[in-house]
């Protein structure tokens, strides 16, 4: 009698792990409704950024065509230059993307301000709406008793579920981020001397994607932890969108020592001003409050706080102003770090999901 | 051989312990009854056989590995109480996620027997009737080719034709396979005719534990029924009589 001839199960090999290309072939078929879902959602935002970004490109080459000037010249707030006709008429017709009518930047505009800030919700959504019910729903439904009983095991399981569709995602968010970097790249080059504004700092680099990814991992340990893939979905939202509200409003500006000078401030369009303040000559430290107060004071009461004259007054008398800042050379570092803790946090999560399983009476 | 060994063992959840002190065997070979009113501790045993849960004190042993352990996940097979499978996959996509979250897979076996049960491939998991989706769940079981396969309450959920028709297969695939099964319920009625060997749990202990036969020919050939329901009165001080057959 060969071998061969000895039915398996009386020899006990060693119990052999399922391989990993087939745990992923479970994922795609349980997951792939919700990654169409995902994909329709995406495509129709990359569809709006394609075909509107390709109007603002011609437009922005129009302009740089016929030779008009740049807008190195314009300060936010500021009127245009004084230009030909046919130039007025083509900086209008790009300035028109920014939804302003007054051709002045600085105001809110839907292409320039208005989109990017609705983009920002998307790795909030993406990942709440793709990241509670990965695991949540074979707790809420029971058929966690099928999966986890399964040769395959429950961690592996988890695994082969969490970081797919993790990649996949992060993946696609970096997608839609590159082709919002290209939509976006005109009103970078017309209004600004170079390096990036912070206000698309969240859509740009690694930082969509990193916010995409935190996100996923985030709805993932919410749906194990409360067994429910509809408040895990809520919970998430709430707790991705204050962290990312509180994170660009605190904590973004703090990654690196803000640098100071002296004078009449930051003079790159993208440096990002954190503060403003005067010394007096002593050398204490005056709010520029105060030195408008003593200004207006000194004019002998009720006059307009025209910068230039403050600022002429303030050195006359010696006072010192001051400008701290992130300068917009430091834009990678910047990203960088944001989109380092956004990783480790996202690997925590992935890890206490995974441990949480594995503890967890099912 | 013992196709289930508990030695001592127990699970506690908070303050109040759902299994206390269990030591049991299970041989192989056989079809097993764990009987037991509910609460009795049953589907915390079967969890804990299963891998599903630990213990809180003592061991588990199945087919002569510790519960929950790879080697013991490849060689038993569990369908949970109302028999949870993915609804929204048809018959044949259920099929192939049991072959791709196994090792060992008899697809062949798995499509014959839904052909003879006349379950439709196409289906969604989710349209068939509850006996065809308990029959579907013990084909998935089956096709993982177990050494013991454990069923918790596979009978609460059925009509009392599709419970007959559900336990024959079992009874099939033991003689068939020479596989060992162990199935909770709470159901006495009928058990002679299903069970060879019984476990008689009461509020988280083995009241009783042996071969139908021989627990019918202490009890002086009394109905096996008589034996556990007395026995179970036994076990519940000041209610000796209330117990209902």
């Amino acid at each position: 009698m060969t071998a061969a001839a000895i039915p398996a199960r009386r020899e006990r090999p060693a119990a052999r792990a399922v391989p990993w290309t087939r745990l992923a072939w479970v994922t795609w078929r349980q997951h792939r409704a919700a990654l169409a879902g995902a994909a329709a959602f995406l495509g129709a935002i990359a569809v709006y950024l394609a075909i509107t970004g390709h109007e603002i490109h011609q437009a922005y080459d129009a302009l740089v065509a016929a030779g008009c000037p740049q807008a190195d010249a314009i300060q936010p707030g500021s009127l245009l230059p004084v230009a030909s006709a046919a130039c007025q008429s083509l900086t209008q017709g790009f300035l028109s993307f920014y939804g302003t009518t007054s051709g002045s930047l600085g105001t809110s505009g839907i292409n320039a301000q208005t989109v990017p800030f609705m983009l920002l919700a998307v790795p909030v959504l993406l990942g709440a709406f793709a990241g509670a019910p990965v695991l949540a729903r074979e707790l809420e439904l029971g058929t966690f008793r099928f999966a986890w009983t399964q040769s395959a095991g429950r961690l592996r399981l988890a695994a082969a579920r969490l970081i797919p569709l993790a990649v996949l995602l992060t993946a696609a968010a970096y997608g839609l981020s590159a082709l919002f970097s290209w939509y976006f790249t005109p009103f970078l080059r017309f209004g600004n001397t170079g390096g990036y504004p912070m206000q698309v700092f969240g859509n740009l680099g690694t930082d969509f994607a990193a916010w995409t990814l935190f996100s996923f991992t985030l709805a993932a340990f919410l749906g194990v932890l409360l067994r429910r893939a509809v408040a895990a979905t809520a919970v998430s939202l709430a707790v991705t969108t204050v962290l990312d509200t509180v994170t660009m409003m605190a904590l973004r500006q703090q990654y690196a020592t803000p640098a100071t000078i002296t004078g009449a401030g930051p003079t790159g369009v993208s440096d990002w001003v954190l503060g403003n303040w005067f010394t007096n000559p002593g050398g204490a430290q005056v709010s520029a409050g105060t030195v408008d107060h003593l200004f207006a004071q000194s004019q002998g009461g009720h006059v307009g706080l025209f910068p230039p004259a403050v600022a002429a007054w303030a050195a006359q008398n010696h006072y010192t102003d001051w400008w701290s800042y992130q300068p917009a050379a430091r834009w990678w570092q910047l990203q960088l770090t944001e989109g380092a803790w956004l990783l480790v946090a996202s690997l925590l999560l992935i890890t206490a999901t995974i441990l949480l399983i594995r503890r967890r009476p099912a | 051989m013992n196709v289930i060994e508990a030695d001592g063992l127990g699970k506690r959840y908070g303050r109040k312990w759902a299994l206390r002190d269990c030591t049991l065997s299970v041989s192989a070979g056989c079809v097993t009854g764990l009987v037991g009113p509910n609460g009795a501790g049953k589907t915390t045993l079967i969890s804990l056989a299963v891998g599903l849960i630990r213990p809180t004190a003592g061991t588990v042993r199945v087919a002569g590995e510790p519960a929950g352990s790879r080697a013991a996940r490849e060689l038993v097979a569990f369908v949970a109480q109302d028999a949870p499978l993915y609804q929204h996959l048809s018959v044949r996509d259920m099929l192939h996620v049991g072959r791709n979250l196994n090792v060992r897979w008899d697809h062949d076996r798995a499509v014959s027997r839904l052909n003879d049960l006349d379950i439709p491939l196409k289906a969604r998991v989710g349209t068939l009737s509850g006996g065809q989706r308990a029959q579907l769940a013990l084909t998935v079981a089956l096709a993982r080719r177990p050494e013991l396969l454990v069923l918790d309450e596979p009978l609460a959920a059925l009509d009392p034709l599709a419970r007959a028709d559900f336990m024959q297969s079992v009874r099939d695939a033991v003689a068939g396979d020479g596989i060992s099964a162990v199935f909770s319920t709470h159901v006495v009625a009928e058990l002679g005719q299903v069970a060879e060997h019984l476990i008689v749990l009461g509020r988280g202990e083995v009241l009783l534990s042996g071969p139908a036969d021989y627990l019918t020919a202490t009890a002086g050939g009394a109905p096996l029924e008589q034996v556990i329901l007395s026995r179970l009165r036994e076990s519940v001080p000041g209610r000796t009589r209330e117990v209902a057959a």
